[in-house]
């Protein structure tokens, strides 16, 4: 795994040469403690050439939203409370279906009613998100959400972007405040 | 210089105080100014390992059990009714002598016969933890619990863990409402 710190870009064809498809694992252990459970979800955000969401409403794939139009990006479906192995969300995305207006790809993590429920990464145990080549499960990226977060309730944690006609890969690791309908909003979507 | 935790917030005790070693964790409250029985609180320290349980009973220290087997951590005593300024129980580490297998040392706090006496943490005032460096006494981190804990009678205040080669500090802050066998049995203990 390429040790990947905030800022870090990498070129996907050259790291994982051959590779078209990648996935975002995100996982997190079951609240133990009393309270409402931690539920964490994993979004993307497919954007233009000009940074504008490709499809409005259409480009953000999520727990409401399973699939792009495209079919490039692909959720497995929202896990509310972390219960099993492993990942507990992921996003796929798949190079060759993406739509042709699809340059960039922001992957974002966020706390479902972070702010009503008090909570936010520090209190998850072991909660994380990764990028895996499909079919690996060797991650080319990975943050330690619960360390690294701790007192954040949203992060934006890469972005799939192309450049020069090659796809790369950008570790973000931003925290912002306001959660996904804020991040939304500031791309004018509701 | 010390530094004030929120609830989840974590820091490194060893990059804020170099070479820090023995420490003492001072836990604190508000005696009760209202009528009614005083608010007893218990703090106790269970040492895990890296599945997050005791390794035996010994590893959970309390009144009753004061050091650790391999003396790393000892807890000074209880205080009945959180009478007295500053810290009302403490607990003294020496993280150099901490087993390697203990990869956290967890820090709870229980409020002593909570359910007969009817009470839970939404009724304790400024409860509070805090590290202090023994060799130069200066607190190294505080985390005051502001919240209500409206149903918790049982509570992980904090946790000292192994992250990289270090020791760190975590503000915990969750609890439960089942007293010290909810406590217990998280740690993987009987509570008997």
């Amino acid at each position: 795994m390429i040790d990947l710190s905030k800022g870090s870009r990498i070129n996907l064809s050259k790291e994982a040469p051959g590779a078209t498809k990648f996935t975002l694992g995100m996982g997190w252990d079951t609240r133990i403690t009393d309270g409402a459970s931690f539920d964490l979800d994993a979004s993307a955000l497919l954007l233009d050439t000009n940074e504008k969401p490709v499809g409005d409403t259409a480009s953000l794939v999520f727990y409401s939203q399973l699939s792009s139009p495209c079919g490039g990006v692909e959720s497995s479906g929202d896990n509310r409370t972390g219960e099993g192995e492993g990942d507990d969300e992921t996003i796929t995305v798949d190079l060759e279906k993406l739509n042709a207006d699809v340059a960039k790809i922001i992957l974002v993590v966020t706390i479902h009613e972070a702010d009503a429920r008090g909570q936010n990464f520090g209190m998850v145990n072991n909660a994380f998100v990764r990028v895996l080549k499909d079919g690996s499960n060797d991650p080319v990226a990975r943050y330690d959400l619960s360390e690294d977060y701790s007192t954040e309730t949203a992060v934006i944690f890469g972005e799939i972007y192309k450049k020069d006609d090659t796809w790369r890969f950008a570790a973000k690791g931003d925290g912002f405040a306001g959660g996904l309908a804020a991040f939304l909003t500031g791309y004018g979507l509701n | 210089m010390s530094i004030s935790l929120s609830k989840g917030g974590n820091i490194s005790l060893s990059k804020e105080s170099p070479g820090i070693k023995q420490i003492r964790i001072g836990l604190g409250w508000d005696p009760r100014v209202t009528t009614g029985n005083d608010f007893d609180l218990d703090a106790s320290v269970f040492l895990v390992n890296s599945e997050g349980k005791c390794r035996n009973d010994k590893d959970f220290i309390f009144y009753n059990n004061l050091k650790s087997a391999e003396g790393s951590v000892e807890h000074t005593g209880d205080n009945l009714t959180g009478e007295g300024e500053g810290d009302d129980e403490v607990i003294k580490v020496d993280l150099s002598k901490v087993p390697a297998d203990v990869d956290k040392i967890a820090v709870t706090v229980t409020i002593h016969d909570s359910a007969a006496r009817g009470q839970n943490f939404g009724q304790v005032e400024n409860a509070f933890a805090r590290v202090i460096n023994e060799d130069n006494n200066q607190e190294v981190v505080r985390y005051d619990l502001s919240e209500d804990y409206s149903i918790e009678d049982a509570m992980i205040f904090c946790e000292l863990y192994r992250n990289n080669g270090e020791w760190k500090f975590r503000a915990i802050g969750q609890g439960f409402s089942g007293g010290l066998g909810d406590l217990a049995s998280k740690y993987g203990l009987n509570a008997s």
